[in-house]
């Protein structure tokens, strides 16, 4: 079984946090197993998805992530017995938020993947890096990272552009990332 | 409370309703002082220029007979029993002057027992609504100056005060300008949505005001100050408000009762509130909570229950 090598113009960033109990155990399986999956993705363990604050969120969008996927276990399966009950709560409340300021939460996806479901987390992975893949790069966080002028003023004829924000700047920046 | 078949449908308030209150409020704050139940009361001054008022805290029968209430006194007061003023507490019990928005603080501050109902003696004001900012200040609230959080209030009446000055009086046929401003929010497309808020945060000046006044604020150690590792840029760039307001605003949901105070001291006037009463409006949405109605064992993100919506989870 080979994986088709496909070139594409465009590929995503994809950061996943994950559970270090099922979902991080899950993947390991699906890697054990030789399951091809994107390799865009880039997993970060956490002992719990009640670990993951919505501020890692903010910040893997703000690092140039175009995509982001939380994945923990199974409800009822919680390792602490309740984290992923507690982080259920959260997230939903956070996609309110998120989507009250305008991000697209077709970028954010929340999953439960098992320590024994390899192929759900092949599943998921692939589906959130097309789907991302196909909606481009997310530029609205790289933007007001780009931009270093102190203070906008609606209605004022300040060229974004030009405020301490040279080719050379943006540059720099992308190599970085 | 049958609100709607009692109101005294009023276009404003007379100014002899605030100086009964303000009767009341002395009378009380005397008395308590008097009989030593309590060691201060938290309170409002007339301010140096006519038509102010400033916080205080009062702790002799001479300073408790100055007490007021009025129109200008916006301030919500349970913020001077928490932060730097804990040790007022430590003195024994403290009285405090309430209108109901700051009554949802301070069962808020019980739920998270940061106050003791036992330690507070609460003299609540039945309040007809205080004046916005940037108004003209006639000595009493009419539709034109009244603050924008007062035109929905919904908690008119203190619930579970130890006294409870004034009478119900509110004004009439108010236009809930921010629910109209949520809902043409809500309506924007996706793109137009981030374009309003990018541009309101990005006049923030990181001068962490609405942390400051917020009564619920009172991490001593704040994520957004730490920068090993930095979770939240605090320079004032585009990129480190957006984080910052997103983590208040996340911080802040199913806890905030809707004072509106972030929204009060903010210099660049950036509408706060609206990312709050969002939040609540979602927790009301989902699990059915309130904040701040009365004290209550957890927040709805402090608990949950195994049957919780995850429709938006794979």
């Amino acid at each position: 079984m080979h994986a088709e090598h496909i070139k594409h113009d465009f590929e995503p960033k994809i950061v996943a946090f994950v559970c270090t109990w099922c979902t991080y155990a899950g993947a390991d399986l699906a890697g054990t197993s030789r399951m091809q999956y994107p390799s865009n993705v880039r997993v970060l363990k956490f002992p719990c998805t009640g670990r993951i604050d919505p501020v890692f969120i903010l910040r893997a969008f703000q690092k140039g992530a175009d995509g982001v996927l939380v994945s923990g276990c199974h409800p009822g399966d919680c390792h602490y017995m309740a984290g992923n009950f507690h982080a259920r709560r959260r997230f939903a409340a956070f996609r309110a938020l998120l989507n009250f300021v305008g991000v697209d939460l077709n970028r954010l996806q929340f999953s439960w993947v098992s320590a024994a479901e390899g192929g759900k987390w092949v599943d998921v992975v692939t589906e959130l890096t097309e789907r991302v893949r196909t909606m481009g790069p997310m530029p609205e966080f790289k933007e007001l990272e780009h931009e270093e002028q102190w203070s906008t003023f609606a209605g004022t004829s300040v060229d974004k552009s030009t405020v301490l924000n040279s080719p050379e700047l943006k540059e720099a920046y992308d190599s970085i990332g | 409370m049958n609100a709607k078949a009692n109101k005294n449908q009023v276009t404003s308030i007379e100014p002899a309703y605030y100086q009964a209150i303000t009767e009341a409020i002395r009378k009380e704050a005397v008395q308590i002082l008097k009989d030593e139940t309590v060691v201060g009361v938290v309170g409002y001054l007339p301010g140096r220029r006519k038509g102010t008022a400033s916080p205080a805290l009062v702790t002799t029968v001479e300073e408790a007979e100055k007490l007021i209430f009025s129109p200008a006194c916006v301030n919500n007061l349970s913020v001077y029993l928490t932060k730097a003023k804990k040790g007022v507490l430590k003195q024994g019990k403290v009285g405090i002057v309430a209108k109901g928005c700051d009554m949802r603080a301070l069962a808020g501050l019980m739920t998270e027992s940061q106050l003791q109902r036992e330690d507070l003696f609460i003299i609540g004001v039945v309040c007809p609504g205080v004046y916005g900012f940037g108004v003209e200040r006639t000595g009493t609230v009419t539709e034109a100056n009244i603050a924008r959080k007062c035109r929905e209030c919904t908690v008119h009446m203190p619930e579970g005060a130890d006294v409870a000055a004034g009478t119900h009086a509110e004004l009439a046929d108010l236009t809930p300008e921010e629910a109209e401003e949520m809902a043409r929010i809500e309506a924007m497309p996706q793109a137009e949505r981030w374009a309003f808020w990018k541009e309101h945060f990005s006049r923030c000046i990181r001068c962490m005001a609405c942390r400051q006044v917020c009564p619920f604020c009172y991490c001593e150690q704040c994520l957004c100050d730490k920068n090993r590792p930095q979770a939240v840029e605090s320079s004032p760039r585009p990129a480190g408000n957006m984080a910052w307001h997103l983590v208040r605003a996340m911080h802040l949901a199913g806890r905030c009762g809707g004072c509106a105070e972030c929204e009060r001291v903010c210099p660049m006037d950036i509408p706060l509130n609206l990312l709050n009463r969002r939040m609540a409006q979602e927790l009301k949405e989902l699990y059915d909570f309130e904040a701040g109605l009365t004290p209550v064992e957890k927040g709805p993100l402090n608990e949950y229950k195994e049957n919780d919506d995850q429709s938006f989870i794979k």
